[in-house]
Parts: structure tokens; sequence; C-alpha cells
């Protein structure tokens, strides 16, 4: 299993990327920025303004907080000339041959607002012609409340806030991986280029060094993966009580989320291994288009994402099952649909076999790499070593 | 321990990088590979090491009653000739990691770490991060990273490189006190003043063939015929008129109008002399028997004349 050294290797590389003071000022300029962008929507929102807006004799149109409808009696060429001289009016309207015309100076947001209040007043003089009373329009205006029911008994819902915890783990994969595709691409081609990998080789068996920096940066990624919950729960929580409501957490389905906690484990391994075996075949991070191939991981999260409104469907079980993809399939799946137990097991079994070998692959490719020392290795020469069983 | 390779080859596509090569080494020896850049000296470096494997031929090391056909990892302490540690950590924090992967606990790994930056002073700058230190300094701290473990046997690919003087000599100090501790060590080189102050045993090697092996002294013996001629000119002649002499093999600049000759088999002394008086007058004539270089410069122009000037 995991030797002593793989584990001084995993060790290494997970305290060499964890710099603790980096991430904290990275996650508060995070929050700065979040703040500042709430400022700035509040300081531009043009709602909160009220807008004078010059109308026609004839339009009887009733003010709102944001407009101020009034009728100046002058012509309309005299109001333009004030709406470009001065801030007398926000904008004009007028009418010709009974169409509505918006006078303003240039393009703004409030606009469509104005837009709004316009069509509901012309809604309203159109149902009154029809001989509607208030509650007829009323009820016209109101949507049609239609309800799904379903007859699948184990389909959970559409919008519930399961699907809510699947998104979120989709969404903590995806950070996850993205901290383990930099950290592995940098940390193994790194070494080649600081020409470590020689004196490591003459230390540590392959498969030794690879177990290690497969594990160190997976601790990495779930420790990204944590922090970054840690950080949504405690934005949840501070936007709960801005808003002035309890902190409730009873959507947090435990059952679900210690599902999850192996998937997204394994998932992390599987794909640092896949990493560590391509970072492993790049000779140089500057010439070498290999590393884009590493990107490939992010793949099973945008396609269990697109299939997410069909958790039962063909498309979410053939992804749960995959090993390549269970990893973010199945928890989304089963956080939406109530299954019988053995299918998760299963699906987990398969992708634990899955990272076994995968982890091999990675292992064999560094070895067959270093002895090609200064030659990159083509895709034909990588697939012929994972199928080898060569390890030493 | 004892190493033995025999008839070992070794071919990258087209290049026949090693070619029939035997050696032996005993325990505690200091053995050096000598040879110009491509002469194969990496190659049976990196087959010892295990990174590549012979195509044909044998390596066997025995140890302690144990007999492996590769070196164990846990035997070796290796310098590669591309060498490399972590730039933005400590020298601490480098040789720690190092030892601790070779098996040592973290006290003994400090102590043994202690020893040896001591011994290159280096004490003080234990903190400093790698990338502060001069090139010489970081060769060191490479050096120690071989030996901390106190491998029964050390593999230094180039040791000598990059180093000034001064520390080419704390260089063989270092070699020397692995020996004193029962290490054997294996060496690749240029630097022949260097290695025959050090080396019990050499293999001086050229194009992937062993040229000459043995002792200093075998190899001065294999090499008798080879004779060597230093002489002074009252003019400056021009060197490579006078490697085009039939009686001579090559000649190495000493200083201004004083050459180095090494003389071809057949000629004799006066034939010699006679060809050199076409050039100017003598005013030093002086039979000399040859140093670890002058038979390294004799030997690599046997193998391939252009290399001798």
């Amino acid at each position: 299993m995991i030797s002593r050294q793989s584990l001084i290797v995993a060790r290494w590389e997970f305290l060499r990327f964890f710099k603790w003071k980096q991430q904290l000022v990275s996650y508060l300029l995070m929050l700065a920025v979040i703040a500042a962008i709430a400022l700035w929507s509040f300081f531009t929102d043009e709602s909160q303004q009220q807008y004078r807006i010059a109308v026609p004799q004839e339009l009887q149109i009733t003010n709102t907080e944001q407009f101020q409808f009034q009728r100046p009696g002058i012509a309309l060429e005299t109001q333009l000339m004030q709406m470009q001289s001065d801030d007398s009016w926000h904008a004009v309207i007028s009418l010709h041959d009974g169409q509505l015309v918006v006078h303003t100076v240039t393009g703004k947001k409030w606009l469509q607002q104005l837009d709004e209040v316009l069509q509901k007043h012309y809604r309203h003089l159109a149902a009154q012609q029809m001989g509607l009373d208030g509650a007829q329009l009323l009820a016209l205006e109101q949507p049609v409340q239609i309800e799904t029911r379903y007859l699948d008994q184990a389909y959970k819902g559409k919008d519930t806030p399961e699907k809510m915890i699947a998104i979120g783990a989709l969404i903590l994969l995806f950070v996850g991986l993205s901290t383990a595709f930099g950290q592995v691409l940098v940390s193994i081609t790194g070494e080649k280029q600081q020409r470590v990998t020689e004196q490591l080789y003459a230390i540590v068996k392959p498969q030794q060094w690879m177990d290690g920096k497969v594990l160190g940066h997976s601790f990495s990624a779930l420790k990204a993966m944590l922090t970054s919950a840690l950080v949504m729960l405690l934005s949840f929580a501070v936007v709960s009580l801005f808003a002035k409501k309890t902190v409730d957490l009873s959507w947090l389905d435990i059952s679900v989320v210690l599902w999850l906690i192996p998937f997204a484990l394994l998932g992390v391994v599987l794909c640092a291994s896949f990493m560590g075996a391509i970072a492993a075949s790049i000779d140089d991070p500057n010439n070498s288009g290999k590393s884009a191939v590493m990107m490939i991981t992010w793949l099973p999260m945008i396609l269990t994402f697109i299939v997410i409104d069909s958790p039962a469907g063909m498309g979410m079980t053939l992804l749960s099952f995959i090993p390549l993809t269970s990893f973010a399939a199945m928890p989304v799946k089963m956080a939406m649909v109530t299954m019988p137990w053995w299918q998760p097991l299963l699906s987990l079994l398969l992708l634990l076999a899955t990272v076994y070998w995968m982890r091999r692959v990675a292992g064999r490719v560094f070895l067959r790499g270093m002895q090609m020392y200064g030659k990159e290795p083509s895709w034909g020469d990588i697939v012929r070593w994972a199928l080898s069983n060569k390890t030493e | 321990m004892q190493l033995i390779v025999t008839a070992i080859n070794k071919a990258y596509s087209s290049v026949h990088a090693v070619k029939n090569v035997s050696f032996h080494i005993n325990s505690g020896e200091i053995f050096a590979l000598l040879g110009p850049n491509g002469a194969g000296k990496s190659s049976i470096i990196r087959m010892l090491v295990g990174m590549t494997n012979p195509d044909s031929g044998s390596i066997m090391i025995s140890y302690q009653s144990q007999h492996y056909d590769h070196v164990p990892r846990r035997l070796l302490g290796y310098l590669p000739e591309d060498r490399g540690l972590y730039p933005d950590k400590s020298i601490e924090k480098n040789l720690l990691y190092l030892a601790q992967l070779h098996g040592l606990s973290k006290s003994k790994a400090l102590s043994e770490m202690e020893y040896w930056l001591d011994v290159f002073e280096l004490t003080a700058r234990r903190h400093d991060e790698l990338k502060q230190l001069s090139k010489g300094n970081q060769q060191k701290v490479q050096l120690i990273a071989a030996v901390l473990h106190q491998p029964a046997l050390v593999i230094l690919d180039e040791p000598f490189s990059g180093l000034d003087p001064i520390n080419q000599e704390k260089v063989v100090l270092f070699l020397q006190q692995l020996k004193a501790k029962g290490m054997t060590v294996i060496l690749s080189a240029h630097q022949m003043a260097m290695v025959e102050k050090l080396a019990d045993h050499m293999l001086l090697m050229a194009q992937g063939q062993v040229v000459l092996a043995g002792t200093l002294q075998q190899i001065q013996q294999q090499s008798q015929n080879q004779r060597q001629m230093k002489v002074g000119f009252s003019s400056e002649v021009n060197a490579a008129q006078l490697g085009q002499l039939d009686a001579i093999v090559s000649v190495q600049q000493l200083q201004a109008r004083h050459y180095m000759l090494t003389l071809a088999e057949q000629a004799s002394v006066s034939d010699c002399l006679k060809q050199l008086l076409q050039y100017g007058e003598l005013t030093q004539v002086e039979m000399q028997s040859a140093d670890l270089h002058q038979l390294y410069l004799a030997a690599m122009a046997r193998h391939k004349p252009e290399v001798a000037l």
C-alpha cells in the first residue's frame, strides 16, 4: 500500500504549497472584491433615484415612487431644450399619431423600468376600454400555478435543497480540481526543470514518488474544497443574519454529505493521478501542448451539469457508473434520487479500482519518462506504457 | 562491498554510447571515470544508478554477503550531472527532506546534517534559501545530500565542475573523508590533477570504449612508450605546426615558447630534435614522465587525433 517514503513526499508536497498567510490574504482580497462589487452596485443603483418625466396633458398616468409624471404645458421643443440645458426633465414623452415617443439625452438603465410602467398603464387603459374591472385585470395578470407530480417515488423533486447540495458539490469539485491542476503541473514539471527529479529517482521508487505527489496534491485539493465549503456556509450565515433570518441548515442532508466525501476523495485522487501522468510526460512545460489535456478532468463535472435536470435519465445513470465520471455524477444523482444502497457502493468500488490502475499508470509514465531524459514521449509511447506492467 | 560490471553495452537510437565496458570496484575505493564529453561516463553512471538498464552485460553488487543484480537505492548516494534541489527552501529543509526519504530519523538526519555543514563551513547559513547561495555553495549542499545517509556506494557525476580551485580542494578533502569512513566512491571528472590525488583506480574512456584502465601506476606502465619532452624555443613557434611533425603525437603549450610534446612510439629523440630545430633555436630540452593529464591527452589523441590540441 502507501509506503513511508510516499507519505514523506506527500507531506512535503502538501506543505510546499500550503502558505496560510498568502491564502488568508487571498480570502480577504476575495471578500474585499465582493464588498467592492456590492458597494458599486448600491451606489450605481438607478432604481433608488426619482426621475421627472414630462408627459402630454392627455396622458393621465399615476406617479410611482421612481417616476414623477408632470404635465408642463409648454411646447415640446421647449421641453426638449430644457432637458438638454438643465436637469428639468429626465425624459420627455410625446404622442405622434397615437404612437408614444420617449425622448431622453442618452441610454440609461432606468428607461427599462419606465417602459414597464408605461406598458402597465396602457394595459390598464385597454382593460378599462374592454369593460374589465380591477379584480378582473389582476386575475389576468396573475401567472398560472402549475404543479408537477412525479409518479417515480425515488425522484426527490426539481428545485429541492438536495439539488443545491449537488450543485454545491460540483462547484467544490471544480475548486478542488483546479487547485490540483495548477499544483501538479507546477510541482512535477518544476522539479524536472530544477533538476531535482534525478536526485529523487536515486532515493525513492518511481511509484512511491508518484503516490506521494498524488496524495499530497489531493490533500491540497481537499483542503481547498473544505475551506471553500466553509466560506460558502459562512457567507450563507452572514447573509441570513443581515436579512434578519435565523441560520437554517436543516436542508443539509448529512447522509448525502457522507456519501459525497468518499466520492470526492477518490475523484480528486483519480484526477490528480491522471494529471500526474500527463505532467510526468512533459519535459518542458513552455514547449509542450500536453498540459491542456489535464483540463479533461473538468469534463465529468460539465457532463453531469448538462444532465442535472434529468437525474434519473439514461445520461446521468451512465455517468454515475462510468468510473471516470462517477465521482461527479453519482453524488449528484444520490442527492436528487433515492437509490438502492448497492448502486453507489458498486460505483464506488469501480472508482476505487480505476484509481488504483491510474496511479500505477502515472508511476509507469514517470519511470519511462525519466529513462527518456530530455526527450518528450509521444502519445503512442504513453498509451504503451499505460498498458505495460513495468514498474522499475 | 564489491561492484562488478561486466561487458555492458548501451545504445540510444543510432548512438552506441557504451561499448563492452567492464570494471570492478572494491570496498572503500575511489574509482574515477575519465573521458571527454560524450565518452559514455554519464551513461555508465545512469546504468549504475538504475535509471537505465544495459542492453547487454551485467552489473553485480555484493554487500554484507548479499548479492544484487542492480545497486539497491538504500546503498546509494548520488550526485547527478544535472544538479538541483528546491531553490525556495532552506538548506536545512532540503537536506532533512532528502535524509528522511533515505530513511533517517529526524534526529539522526539533524546530527549528520550538522556534521557535514560544519565540514563545508555552511552552518551559519543553514536557514538560508538555496537560491540565496552561490553556485559553489549550492554544489556543496548537493554533495552533502548525496552522503547524509552514509551510503555504502557514492556516485558523483562531475563533482568538481563549477567550483573554484579552493572549493575543488575542499571537495578533495571531502572525498578523502568519505573514503576514511569506508564509503566506496565512483566519480566522473575532467580535472586530472584532482583525480590523480584521489583515485585508487580509474577508467579512461573515449567514444564509449575503455582506452586505459587501472591504478595511476598501471596506466603509466601501460603508457610507458609514451615519452614526454619539455622543450623551450628562443622565439615563438606555431604549436599546430609542431603537432604535424611525424615524431610528435600531441603538443601542449605550457607557457610562452615552452611546450610539452608527446613523442610518437617509433620516433627517436634525436629524430625529434632534428625536426624541432627546423622551427628555431632550442633553449630547453627535458625528458619527463607523463602525469595523468598528459596520459589522458595522449590517449585521447591516439583514439581521436583531433582532440590533441
